[in-house]
């Protein structure tokens, strides 16, 4: 029986202490040692600053180092003795933190998890998630995710940030047009470190029984989200400014990058595929505060590297490419490798088709599919290279005109999808 | 039964607050009398109180509920003759009862012989007894306590043509206490009361007897002198009568009063009483625990008086902006019920007649440090009428039983001072002490089985305080202790059942015996003791080695 529990008594004799709340923010602390006891001040900063009446808990996930979670958990028994006095900040009630401990690092899944839970138990109205690795996390910005959760009953609450132009082109030229295409929602940071969410779906999400998935276990925030449109749930995303990490994350390696967002993204449109296949159009999504902002600051990307890799690893991997890819797609391709570095450019219509192959071929599972996700890695480059190029002077309302066009070309191209989905289930068949 | 001499009888007091004029009508004039009153001591004894404390009863023209004194010698004669007074002094001394008497030093009515003779010429021997000047300009600075009445400190005088000072309401010149024989007059009215048996004065407005020129007028050394000689003079001539200081500021402020033990007994600890509404409305203990962790240690021979609700509105004084803007969401959304920076309601009707958290927050008032003070009619439930102006909404009549005028008076209703309460809820046919007398079950019956046990235990009135601060913050447990008696309170604020551990480590060994059933519980060991509370339930258990 015990081994099948998976919240840990020592974590519900917290939570029973706590009772029901208002608000729960979580959050991981493993990896942010460094960083954890500002960000637990933060949190508690805005919850006394804006939500003095309401009653609110942290949950802290931790696991693996001591050190960490000292901050938080110190003194489980006693919750009144963490409370954190700001001057000038007056708050009605006693504010809690509570702290998961795993005896190794937790994964996000398994953070998210134990988030739920509590949120759940604690019947919590409206939660967020934000990261310690955040080093300008902000008590404005904690309010912001917490906000339109709570006051103005949205589900999910995704974050916009300020871009460096050059900054977040993943979810620019692949996550936000395809997932806005497909499942008719324009969220633009389908993955982030920091999200709200109501307390109904975090009920919805945790009685899924997903929590076992690699792809959930890695980045399960994108499949919050796309629960919530499934669920017809209210969606928003609320602009936190500008965002810095104070810990380098998983961002220099592409391939696992693209396995942890596009394989996510892939591993939704596998599970939700009565949504999206009935999906006709996209939806704007109500946004607070600004909607976008770039900067245009200079980028130390090595374009010639770029789009070497881009030629050497389409090349190598020929093979897998060709049992990915639709004959015609593929001839595309390989005659755009060939095209000299100066001429080169990546065609959004091929960019596109390039991507639906992919995502179809992980639906019929023609390879392995972590190494399906991790073969687009050099396309990827590609893509890149030519966007530098193509925006190297653009001002942020032209990139902003051309993200546009792209997200129409993977409308457009969207029945090409379809066709390919269900073309292949018949073959099976 | 008689008075015990203890000198220090105002720390195991049990105060029932009253109006002479709101509790008993004996002649059917409409005015509750000292005559009525006395007749209703029975009720009181019975209840378990042990001092009453009355609010104004002297002459006076009324302009401020009776605190615009016109002769400080007398009883006004709408309450009855000063012989009536003496007999109803009597009277609760043989049932053990002791009596406050309110003493307004600061200032009299403008009605006062004193204050008709210093205007009268400027070479009166009374002139230098108030406070004069040829200009509206001195003391600048000095805050205006009643703000939406008055637009100055200073009144002018067309008799003698000059300004006095005045503190509250320009008809209540204030008293020049730089003038010796203004102090000593002062001490002979107190003496005529001590005389007749009184057993101590609440001191009104007693931060602002002396001015000084470039301060806020306001709890001056000079002052505290003034009564640091009261209390001296009173301990020599009058032992055992205690001083109690009006002051609604905060406990580290009102700290001065005490001096070392040689000027105030006792004091108001006014911003506990709106933490104690707000935290059964939180559900949390914090705003309790918070403001007693401010509040200064007191000499010993000191003590806070503490209570839920009085003739006043509940004031939101001493919180923050925050926490008023709270208190007037949760219990007075009608801005009828608003007054001044406060709510001008009942305990009851602020519990929606929530009979669990009525006896939670008497529970608390009882069992926390400090003298407890019961606003007559709160014992059973009163409710209030928030039409009637000014605080009047929570002075109506008594309501004794459902006969007419709820008892109170066979006067015509008309002819009441005030209309008694008659709705459906909290009317005196459906609330009355008569009826809950007899029902066993009754707000009534459960107040006096609280003081009972309150009344049979000396921790509750001189005990020290620890808080458990168990994790679970819904619920407050403390303990109290005073020589060999320890007690264990535990309360659940919020309107669900909780559980909740106690670290009682330190009294490993000890009985818990529930003080109302006197049961026992399992004895305390070395785990976390655990105890479940249903909603708004509090425990009190008696600790003991055996």
């Amino acid at each position: 029986m015990a081994e099948d529990v998976f919240l840990a008594d020592d974590l519900l004799r917290q939570l029973m202490s706590v009772g029901e709340v208002d608000l729960l923010v979580g959050m991981s602390s493993h990896n942010a040692a460094n960083t954890v006891s500002q960000a637990v001040r933060t949190i508690e900063e805005s919850l006394q600053r804006n939500f003095v009446r309401q009653r609110v808990v942290i949950v802290n996930v931790g696991g693996g180092h001591q050190d960490e979670d000292s901050v938080v958990a110190k003194g489980h028994g006693n919750l009144v003795e963490k409370d954190v006095r700001l001057p000038g900040i007056t708050s009605l009630r006693t504010s809690h933190r509570v702290t998961a401990n795993f005896s190794g690092p937790p994964s996000p899944g398994i953070a998210l998890h134990t988030i739920l839970a509590a949120a759940d138990l604690l019947r919590a109205r409206a939660c967020a998630v934000v990261s310690p690795a955040t080093s300008n996390l902000t008590s404005d910005s904690i309010a912001n995710l917490l906000r339109p959760a709570y006051l103005e009953k949205f589900d999910f609450v995704a974050p916009l940030y300020t871009r460096n132009k050059y900054q977040g082109l993943l979810a620019r030229n692949l996550l936000y047009p395809m997932s806005r295409a497909l499942f008719g929602c324009g969220i633009r940071e389908l993955f982030s470190d920091e999200w709200g969410f109501s307390g109904r779906l975090a009920a919805l999400c945790l009685n899924q029984d997903v929590w076992h998935e690699e792809a959930i276990r890695a980045r399960p925030e994108a499949w919050m989200a796309i629960s919530a449109i499934s669920s017809d749930f209210r969606c928003c995303q609320t602009f936190l400014g500008e965002k810095s990490q104070a810990v380098k994350g998983p961002g220099t390696d592409i391939v696992e990058v693209l396995r942890q967002t596009v394989g996510t993204l892939f591993w939704c449109l596998e599970t939700q595929q009565s949504l999206w296949l009935d999906c006709q159009r996209s939806q704007p999504v109500p946004t607070f505060g600004t909607a976008h902002e770039l900067t245009s600051e200079q980028t130390d990307l090595d374009r010639h590297r770029i789009f070497e890799m881009f030629r050497s690893g389409v090349t190598e991997l020929e093979p897998i490419l060709s049992s990915i890819l639709d004959p015609e797609t593929h001839s595309e391709i390989r005659s755009i490798v060939s095209i000299e570095e100066e001429k080169f450019r990546f065609k959004s219509d091929i960019w596109v088709r390039t991507l639906y192959d992919f995502a179809a071929s992980y639906h019929h599972a023609v390879i392995n599919r972590d190494h399906l996700v991790q073969a687009l890695a050099p396309l990827y480059r590609g893509m890149t290279y030519s966007f530098l190029v193509e925006h190297a002077d653009s001002s942020p309302a032209e990139m902003e005109a051309a993200s546009e066009m792209l997200c129409v070309e993977f409308e457009l191209q969207k029945p090409y999808l379809m066709e390919r989905w269900k073309a292949k289930v018949e073959v099976k068949s | 039964m008689t008075l015990q001499r203890d000198n220090l009888w105002y720390k195991d007091a049990v105060i029932y607050q009253l109006h002479v004029r709101t509790f008993s009508d004996s002649n059917a004039d409409g005015i509750g009398d000292f005559a009525g009153l006395t007749q209703r001591l029975d009720y009181l004894q019975e209840l378990g109180i042990t001092a009453i404390w009355l609010l104004p009863f002297y002459p006076s023209p009324l302009r401020d509920d009776g605190y615009d004194i016109a002769d400080y010698t007398s009883v006004h004669a709408s309450y009855g003759s000063l012989e009536d007074f003496k007999t109803f002094l009597a009277a609760a001394h043989s049932r053990g009862i002791r009596i406050i008497i309110e003493m307004v030093l600061n200032h009299t009515s403008d009605q006062h012989p004193w204050f008709k003779e210093a205007r009268s010429s400027r070479e009166n021997l009374k002139r230098d007894w108030y406070v004069w000047s040829e200009t509206d300009t001195r003391y600048q600075g000095v805050p205006i306590v009643f703000v939406d009445t008055e637009t100055s400190n200073w009144a002018w005088d067309p008799i003698s043509k000059s300004y006095y000072w005045h503190r509250f309401f320009s008809h209540q010149p204030d008293l020049n206490f730089d003038n010796p024989a203004v102090f000593e007059a002062v001490w002979d009215v107190m003496k005529f009361w001590l005389n007749l048996g009184v057993d101590g004065f609440r001191l009104d407005a007693v931060a602002y007897l002396v001015e000084r020129e470039g301060t806020l007028c306001e709890s001056l050394p000079e002052t505290h002198a003034i009564i640091r000689e009261l209390r001296k003079r009173l301990d020599l001539a009058y032992p055992g009568t205690m001083l109690l200081a009006e002051a609604n500021q905060w406990p580290a402020d009102v700290r001065a009063y005490f001096g070392d033990g040689d000027e105030f007994h006792a004091a108001f600890h006014f911003p506990l009483m709106p933490r104690m509404f707000m935290a059964v409305k939180l559900e949390d203990r914090k705003p309790i625990i918070e403001i007693l962790e401010q509040t200064p240690e007191i000499p010993g021979s000191c003590q806070w008086f503490i209570f839920l609700r009085n003739h006043d509105e509940l004031t939101l004084e001493m919180v923050t902006d925050v926490e008023r803007d709270y208190m007037y969401d949760e219990y007075a959304m009608d801005k009828t019920m608003r007054i001044n920076r406060g709510i001008r309601r009942r305990l009851a009707p602020m519990m929606n007649n929530d009979r669990r958290r009525i006896e939670l927050l008497n529970g608390l008032l009882m069992s926390m440090p400090g003298t407890p003070i019961v606003y007559y009619g709160d014992e059973i439930g009163m409710g209030d009428n928030i039409y009637l102006g000014d605080r009047n909404g929570v002075r109506t009549p008594m309501q004794w039983n459902s006969a007419l005028n709820a008892g109170f008076s066979l006067a015509d209703p008309e002819r009441l001072y005030a209309p008694v309460i008659s709705n459906a809820v909290y009317g005196y046919q459906a609330v009355n002490a008569d009826s809950q007398k007899r029902s066993e079950h009754s707000l009534l019956r459960w107040m006096q089985s609280l003081l009972q046990v309150r009344n049979a235990f000396q921790v509750f009135s001189r005990g020290t305080i620890q808080f458990l601060n168990p994790s679970n913050h819904r619920v407050l447990a403390y303990m109290r202790q005073f020589g060999e008696e320890t007690v264990l309170v535990v309360n659940n604020l919020s309107s669900s059942a909780q559980a909740v551990e106690l670290d009682v480590q330190r009294y490993k060994g000890f009985i818990p015996i529930e003080m109302f059933g006197r049961n026992l519980f399992p004895r305390f060991g070395n785990l976390p003791y655990l105890l479940t509370l249903g909603p708004y339930q509090f425990y009190w258990f008696q600790l003991r080695r055996i």
